[in-house]
C-alpha cells in the first residue's frame, strides 16, 4: 500500500509531445481511474507508472521514492493487462506464483500465497489448468491473482474488462470493487468506459489530448464538470449542449426560451447551456417544442432523440411515453442542475440560478 | 438479370479444385515412390525391355558387398546431424539480432536471405571457385595474411572435403531458417514480454519463459524441415565434389543416382533409395502425428 505522486509529467516521442505536464496525486489505498477517449494518454500514463515507457520529464514517485529510472520489476507494482498476458505453457498456479519464483521465494511460501489468492478469486478448482482451458472471465481472474500474490504497493489495471462480454463485465466490475475493499490497496485503473469509472472509482482523472481535464470523485465530476469536455464525457447518454446567450434577465436558450439564471458573464455573451437528458422535464411551464426522431424504450426509461430548433437533443424520461417519430413533444429546459460554459474555451461559468 | 445457378455441393467442389494438383502428385510423387520399391526387387540395366525379379538380392548386395554404401550412409548421418544443428543455431542467433530495432535491418534481412534464392548448383559453382587450391579466394586470403601453413586443397583432401561442402551448405541454408525464426519471433506477444518484465524477469528470464516457449512450434518445423532437407542432400555435393575424393563426400541420395544413372544398375540404385525412404519415414511419421495432435488440441 502506498501513495503515488505524479508531478508535471511530460512525454514526447521525438518531436511529438503526447503528454503535456500531468499532475495526479494518489492517496494510499485509493482506487483511481484514468478515463478518456482513445489517444488521450491514459494508457501511456499507466505504462509510465509501470516503467514500460520512459519519462521525458517530470517525476513519478511511489511511496515517496522517485521511480523514474527504476526497472518495472524494482517498482513494486503489479499490472493486469487487457489481454490477460498469461504464460500459455504454465498452469494457473505457475502463472500466479511466477513472480515469487523469480524472486527466489521458498516453494512452501509460494504455494501458500497462491492458494490464498486462489481462494479469494475462487480459482482453487482451476489451479492445474492451462490458460487455454479457461474462459475469458477466469483468465482475467488469474491475471488478478498473479498481481495479488505479490502484495505490491500499487496495482495497475489496463482496460482489464474490455475483452469481456457485457454481462461478465458488470460482474467483474463488482468483483474488482469488492477486491479493493478487501485488500485496501492503491489501484490505478485505465478505462475508456465512463460507466466503469463512475461505478468503481474513489477518484476519477479525466484526460484528453495528453492533459488532465479534471480530477474528482465520480459524483463531483458528474454534478460539477469543470468544462464542456468533462460535461459531455461523463454520463450516458451525454449531456445536451445548446447554444445560448446571456440576457439581462437570464439565459436565452436556442432563441426559444428564457431561463432564469445569473451567469458570471456580460450581457450578450454567447454561451453553451448544458442540461443532462434526465433533467429535462416533459411539458410544464415555458416548454419548448421538440420534433421527435427516435424513440428507444429501455424498459426502465424511455430515450428520445429529437430536434430542438434544428439542434439534436436527447431526453430521458422515467415515464413510458407513447410518442412517435415525427410528433412534437413539449419539454422544459429549466433545471437547478444545468450548467453554462464559455462558448470558446468550454470553461464552466459560475452561475447562481434564480429559482 | 442473372439467375442464381445451383452450385456444386461443397465437398464435390473441394475435390474438383483439388483434382489437378492431385493428378500431378499421384503421377510424379506417389507412382515413382511405389515403382522404386518394385524396382528395388528387380534387376534392370535401364535399356532392356524386361526387368527381372531378383527378390532381395539388391539389398543383400548393397548391405554386404557394396563398399561405398556404408560410407555414404555414415556421411549422410554425419551431414544430417550437423545440418540440423549448426545452420539453425546460426539462423536463430541472426534472427534474434535482426529482430532488434537496429538500423538497416531490412537490408540485412535481404542479405542473409539472398543465398536461399540462388540455385544450389550455382552455389556449388561459386564455392568450388572459392575453394580452388591455386586461384581460389580462401587460399589467396591465407597467403596474403601469411598463413601459408593453413593452405589446403579444400575439396581434394578427403579429410576436409565433406566439411568444406558443408560450409557452403550452411551459407546457403541459414537464410531460410532465419526467415522462419523471424516470423516466429514476430508472433511473440509484446504484452507477455511486458508482463514478464513486471513479474521480475530479466533479459534471460524473458527469453527463457516467454520467447522460447512461443517459438517451440517454429523450432520444431525448422528442425524437421532441415532434417528432411539434409537427408536428401544431393545437388550441392554433386556440384562441388561429385562424391569424391575417394567417395569421402558420397551421400545416399547421390549414391542411388550414381548407381542408376551412371553405372546402369537401376535395381541397386532403387534399393539405396528405399533405404533412404525408410530412414526419412522414420523421422517424418512421428512429426506428422505430432502436428496433427497439436492441431486437434489447438483452440
Amino acid at each position: 500500500m502506498a501513495t503515488v505522486e505524479i508531478s508535471n509529467l511530460k512525454k514526447s516521442y521525438g518531436a511529438v509531445a503526447v503528454m503535456h505536464g500531468v499532475d495526479v496525486p494518489i492517496k494510499d489505498g485509493e482506487f483511481v481511474i484514468l478515463v478518456g477517449p482513445s489517444g488521450c494518454g491514459k494508457s501511456t500514463l499507466l505504462r509510465m507508472i509501470a516503467g514500460l515507457e520512459s519519462v521525458t520529464s517530470g517525476e513519478i514517485s511511489i511511496d515517496g521514492r522517485r521511480v523514474n529510472e527504476l526497472e518495472p520489476k524494482d517498482r513494486d507494482i503489479a499490472m493486469v493487462f487487457q489481454n490477460y498476458a498469461l504464460y500459455p505453457q504454465m498452469t494457473v498456479a505457475q502463472n500466479m506464483g511466477f513472480a515469487l519464483e523469480l524472486a527466489g521465494r521458498p516453494k512452501a511460501e509460494i504455494k501458500a500465497e497462491v492458494d490464498k489468492a486462489a481462494e479469494i478469486l475462487s480459482l482453487t478448482q482451476l489451479l492445474d489448468r492451462k490458460p487455454a482451458q479457461l474462459s475469458g472471465g477466469q483468465r482475467q481472474r488469474v491475471a488478478m491473482g498473479r498481481a495479488i500474490v505479490r502484495h505490491p504497493k500499487v496495482f495497475l489495471f489496463d482496460e482489464p474488462l474490455s475483452n469481456l462480454d457485457a454481462k461478465l463485465r458488470v460482474k467483474m466490475r463488482a468483483e474488482i470493487k469488492a477486491l479493493h475493499q478487501r485488500l485496501k490497496s492503491t489501484i490505478v485503473y485505465v478505462t475508456h468506459d465512463q460507466i466503469e469509472a463512475m461505478t468503481m472509482a474513489d477518484k476519477i482523472v479525466v484526460m484528453n489530448g495528453g492533459r488532465v481535464e479534471q480530477i474528482g470523485s465520480p459524483l463531483e465530476l458528474y454534478d460539477h464538470p469543470n468544462n464542456l469536455f468533462v460535461a459531455t464525457f461523463m454520463g450516458s447518454p451525454a449531456m445536451n449542449i445548446l447554444p445560448a446567450k446571456v440576457t439581462e434577465t437570464g439565459i436565452s436558450v436556442a432563441g426559444l426560451t428564457l431561463l432564469p439564471g445569473n451567469p458570471d458573464a456580460p450581457v450578450g455573451t454567447e454561451i453553451s447551456y448544458g442540461i443532462r437528458p434526465d433533467d429535462i422535464v416533459i411539458g410544464g411551464e415555458g416548454a419548448v417544442p421538440v420534433e421527435v426522431q427516435v424513440v428507444e424504450p429501455t424498459g426502465a426509461e424511455t430515450h428520445i432523440t429529437g430536434l430542438l430548433a434544428g439542434i439534436e437533443i436527447t431526453i430521458v424520461s422515467k415515464e413510458r411515453l407513447s410518442v412517435r417519430p415525427g410528433e412534437i413533444l413539449m419539454v422544459g429546459l429549466a433545471s437547478t442542475r444545468s450548467h453554462v460554459f464559455e462558448k470558446a474555451s468550454g470553461r464552466r461559468i459560475p452561475t447562481e440560478p434564480n429559482f | 438479370m442473372s439467375k442464381t445457378r445451383p452450385s456444386l455441393r461443397p465437398s464435390l467442389q473441394g475435390y474438383v479444385l483439388l483434382g489437378p494438383a492431385l493428378i500431378v502428385y499421384l503421377l510424379f510423387a506417389v507412382y515413382p515412390m511405389i515403382d522404386v520399391i518394385r524396382m528395388s526387387f528387380s534387376s534392370w540395366n535401364g535399356l532392356s525391355p524386361q526387368a527381372k525379379f531378383v527378390g532381395i538380392a539388391n539389398y543383400r548386395a548393397i548391405l554386404t558387398q557394396d563398399p561405398v554404401f556404408w560410407g555414404a550412409l555414415w556421411n549422410t548421418l554425419i551431414w544430417t546431424s550437423a545440418a540440423v544443428i549448426i545452420p539453425n543455431l546460426i539462423a536463430f542467433g541472426v534472427a534474434l539480432a535482426l529482430n532488434q530495432n537496429i538500423p538497416g535491418r531490412s537490408g540485412l534481412r535481404i542479405v542473409f536471405y539472398l543465398p536461399v534464392i540462388i540455385a544450389s548448383i550455382a552455389v556449388a559453382t561459386i564455392w568450388k571457385w572459392m575453394y580452388d587450391p591455386f586461384f581460389g579466394l580462401f587460399n589467396g586470403l591465407l597467403t596474403s595474411w601469411g598463413l601459408t601453413g593453413l593452405i589446403m586443397d579444400w575439396l581434394g583432401d578427403k579429410t576436409v572435403a565433406l566439411w568444406s561442402v558443408f560450409v557452403a551448405h550452411v551459407w546457403q541454408s541459414v537464410g531460410f531458417s532465419m526467415v522462419l525464426f523471424l516470423a516466429g519471433l514476430q508472433s511473440v506477444s509484446t504484452t507477455l514480454i511486458e508482463a514478464a518484465r513486471i513479474d521480475g524477469a530479466g533479459r534471460w528470464g524473458v527469453f527463457r519463459y516467454v520467447t522460447l516457449p512461443a517459438l517451440v512450434p517454429t523450432i520444431t518445423v525448422v528442425f524437421v524441415l532441415s532434417l528432411i532437407n539434409s537427408l536428401k542432400a544431393f545437388d550441392i555435393v554433386y556440384g562441388m565434389t561429385g562424391g569424391g575424393p575417394a567417395q569421402s563426400t558420397q551421400m545416399l541420395a547421390m549414391w542411388a543416382y550414381t548407381q542408376s544413372m551412371q553405372l546402369g544398375v537401376f535395381g541397386r540404385g532403387a534399393a539405396v533409395s528405399v533405404v533412404l525412404l525408410l530412414i526419412t519415414l522414420i523421422v517424418v511419421i512421428p512429426y506428422m502425428r505430432w502436428m496433427f495432435k497439436r492441431e486437434d488440441m489447438g483452440r
